[in-house]
């Protein structure tokens, strides 16, 4: 870029926030490595007694019952400046903020979801430039931040040499599996193929809902409990290696030849954020059903069968509750249809999973086998998550910061913002 | 939502042959229009049965799913629900004593851009709308008055803009009805103007791309195995696909994002043929049973007791 020398320094700090629809992943990296990453809840909360709760203050709360969100990111997009804004603040730019910073002596890297509207962008730009005035910003898809982790090792292979500066990824394909949605993005060298990604519109969101859904029509009604059932879900749900067996085994069976009920078939027993403020799995005990009713045993208990499979399914099966879109795997084929066949041995062969979904059990090992039947049988099939899915995007990004030649031919400084206006910003970023 | 979506739907009927076009956003005065009526009309005859037995067995959709109209609606309705944040309508106001700056830095004053955001009570459901209207307004303009660019827009069939009236879940069904599908999935390389929506008007935004100096993915520092006596034989001979050339990557990633609606995965030709699985509405067990009544599935007697203790009370079911 020809303004690249006029501009001033750059900044020496950077905050990195991978701001996702549940929880934003935000922390600070520079030249000397990345620092830690805190999870902050991306919502305001509301609970029983009309406590209001912004972003991280929400570990204060004890008591979840009843608890309703407001989200200021919608579908994966940043939707509701007011609220963002009030939540940045906490966390980032008041005094006694957490993770506080001055933006004008700080640049920003900030994820968005791929696809996104041209007018959420620009949005999202003037807020950062005109409001915050951060003093360089880098927007760009979430997905393209996992480019600069390090796949091989990722894979075991050899880990990178760390005294090299880092550099994206020749080739991967990521999916990036979170609370809204579920997409496919097939990356080379850290640039995305715009052409090939591909959305899946099911997310953590709507399987808790169908996880809601299911509870409340078979014993409590849990529909103002989402806080509590998403933690269910956490506990209990799994991929399942074999549907149609595992379906078997919970089946009560028939009127006139019941069935003993699986290993499967587990128990959570509910909080009562008193004694206990958080539930549990356990194994399922059909005696336990009779103590219900009895006052001195204040257990609640939620017996869980075929849910804890069901719910994960939709993601591989999205037609199970009518949604007129076809799995995950066959997403990556059709993601991988567009592109030259070329291209094909090496992202199918690197294969990233990240976001929240892909911590459910056996997620990866599914994934792969369904892919590996879709395949060409010549390509190597290789689907792994990082240690930690949740925060991978964000340490992708705090690594590119640690290169600062690279992030500065990157982002936009504040002056060029100034001087070139919100829609130059907007081309330089790759929108339309 | 729903509403809106179902409305938006073309309702049509059927009457001896004629159909009446019940469009939403049609003119005020009732509208008839003679259609031409091809071959065998499966919906005429699942309303002209010669046999009961053959009306309950028709199936209006050559695909597998036998879903009525009403079970299609419910499915909407339900999965509208799913997507939903929360059960109940919720607003929760943002604090008041942040309105003034007690206790946090100021960012100078507010520009009238930003306050006009920071105002915005939009959902992204208006974005989405807001962004169809405007393309599809676009798209009918035959050319705006702002720059004309040098390179010429390239506009291929296939770049429909989303219908604008059609919202929600449905959307995809009509989307890209001109586009060649897209469904073999051992297409060579498919050309780029078939795929791309218009360049940018700049072509200064192309000379952003970093790193177009660099090849893209070089095999410079790759060092092949040592040869082996039996690399020649042809049964044991692996074929590789060759890497794109250069300007093929680069026209590759020059294709500017596709729009959200674009973007959303397909219900793919050989998952439209496969039976979708059915479960017990109960228990959720294989929906291995039928209600006679409303059509729901349940998987045995004792949840089809269940179910029709709901279903013959409940008004209007």
């Amino acid at each position: 870029m020809p303004t690249k020398s006029s501009a001033p320094q750059a900044p020496s700090r950077t905050l990195v926030i991978d701001n996702g629809a549940y929880t934003m992943k935000a922390g600070f990296s520079s030249a000397a490595g990345p620092e830690e990453c805190r999870v902050i809840p991306n919502c305001m909360a509301r609970d029983r007694e009309k406590h209001v709760y912004i972003g991280s203050q929400l570990e204060k709360c004890k008591d979840f019952g009843d608890i309703v969100f407001r989200r200021p990111v919608e579908k994966g997009y940043l939707v509701n400046w007011e609220a963002e804004k009030e939540i940045w603040e906490h966390e980032f730019f008041e005094d006694k903020a957490p993770s506080h910073c001055d933006p004008s002596e700080t640049g920003l890297i900030l994820t968005e979801a791929p696809n996104a509207l041209p007018v959420l962008q620009t949005n999202c730009d003037q807020v950062v430039f005109e409001e915050f005035q951060f003093a360089s910003y880098f927007r760009c898809p979430g997905p393209v931040l996992n480019a600069y982790n390090d796949v091989q090792a990722t894979f075991k292979g050899p880990a990178r040499d760390p005294a090299k500066p880092v550099l994206p990824t020749e080739i991967m394909l990521l999916i990036d599996s979170g609370y809204s949605h579920t997409t496919v993005t097939p990356l080379l060298q850290g640039r995305p193929l715009q052409s090939a990604i591909r959305r899946l519109d099911v997310g953590g969101k709507l399987m808790t809902n169908y996880l809601t859904r299911l509870l409340s029509l078979r014993q409590y009604d849990m529909r103002n409990d989402t806080y509590l059932v998403n933690e269910i879900k956490e506990a209990c749900c799994y991929v399942s290696r074999d549907f149609h067996a595992d379906m078997e085994q919970t089946w009560k069976g028939t009127r006139g030849e019941k069935r003993v009920p699986g290993s499967i078939v587990k128990d959570y027993v509910l909080p009562d954020y008193h004694s206990r403020p958080k539930g549990y799995m356990r194994d399922h005990d059909p005696s336990t059903k009779k103590k219900l009713g009895v006052p001195g045993e204040a257990e609640d208990i939620l017996t869980l069968g075929n849910e804890r499979f069901t719910v994960p399914e939709l993601i591989f099966n999205p037609t199970d509750i009518g949604l007129r879109q076809s799995g995950i795997a066959e997403q990556v084929m059709e993601s991988l249809s567009v592109l030259p066949i070329g291209l094909w041995p090496a992202l199918l062969a690197n294969i990233i999973v990240v976001g929240g979904n892909a911590n459910i059990s056996d997620f990866i090992y599914r994934l792969q086998r369904d892919i590996r039947a879709l395949a060409p049988a010549e390509c190597i099939v290789r689907v792994a998550r990082p240690a930690d899915p949740i925060l991978a995007t964000w340490e992708g990004g705090a690594a590119l910061a640690t290169n600062t030649e690279a992030l500065s031919t990157l982002s936009v400084t504040k002056q060029e913002y100034d001087e070139h206006g919100s829609a130059w910003v907007a081309r330089r970023f790759g929108g339309k | 939502m729903i509403q809106h979506d179902l409305d938006a739907n073309t309702i049509t009927m059927i009457n001896f042959g004629v159909r009446e076009e019940l469009a939403a956003k049609a003119a005020p005065a009732p509208g008839w229009a003679y259609v031409p009526d091809t071959g065998v009309n499966s919906s005429v005859t699942a309303s002209q049965p010669s046999s009961r037995k053959r009306a309950r067995n028709a199936n209006p959709n050559t695909s597998s799913h036998d879903t009525t109209a009403k079970q299609d609606a419910k499915i909407l309705r339900e999965l509208a629900a799913l997507d939903r944040e929360s059960h109940r309508d919720v607003s929760i106001p943002v604090p008041i004593r942040h309105r003034d700056n007690a206790g946090r830095i100021s960012h100078g004053k507010v520009t009238p851009a930003v306050r006009k955001i920071l105002q915005s009570q939009k959902t992204f459901a208006n974005h989405l709308s807001d962004y169809e209207a405007l393309s599809a307004l676009a798209s009918a303009l035959p050319q705006p008055s702002a720059p004309a660019p040098a390179t010429p827009a390239i506009r291929t069939p296939g770049t429909t803009t989303p219908h604008p009236a059609s919202t929600g879940k449905r959307t995809h069904r009509k989307r890209d009805l001109n586009v060649p599908p897209v469904s073999t999935p051992l297409r060579r390389v498919s050309t780029p103007s078939q795929l791309a929506t218009p360049p940018p008007l700049n072509s200064e935004s192309t000379t952003d791309a970093p790193m177009t100096d660099a090849p893209i993915l070089s095999t410079d520092g790759i060092v092949p195995p040592a040869s082996h006596p039996a690399d020649n034989d042809p049964l044991l001979m692996s074929k590789i696909p060759p890497l794109p050339t250069q300007e093929e990557l680069e026209k590759l990633l020059a294709i500017p994002p596709s729009s959200y609606n674009e973007a959303r995965g397909e219900w793919t030709e050989e998952d439209r043929r496969k039976p979708i699985r059915k479960f017990c509405e109960v228990c959720g067990y294989w929906g291995r049973v039928k209600c006679t009544r409303c059509g729901g599935r349940v998987c045995a007697l004792d949840c089809l007791t269940l179910h029709q203790e709901d279903c013959f009370t409940r008004y209007g079911a």
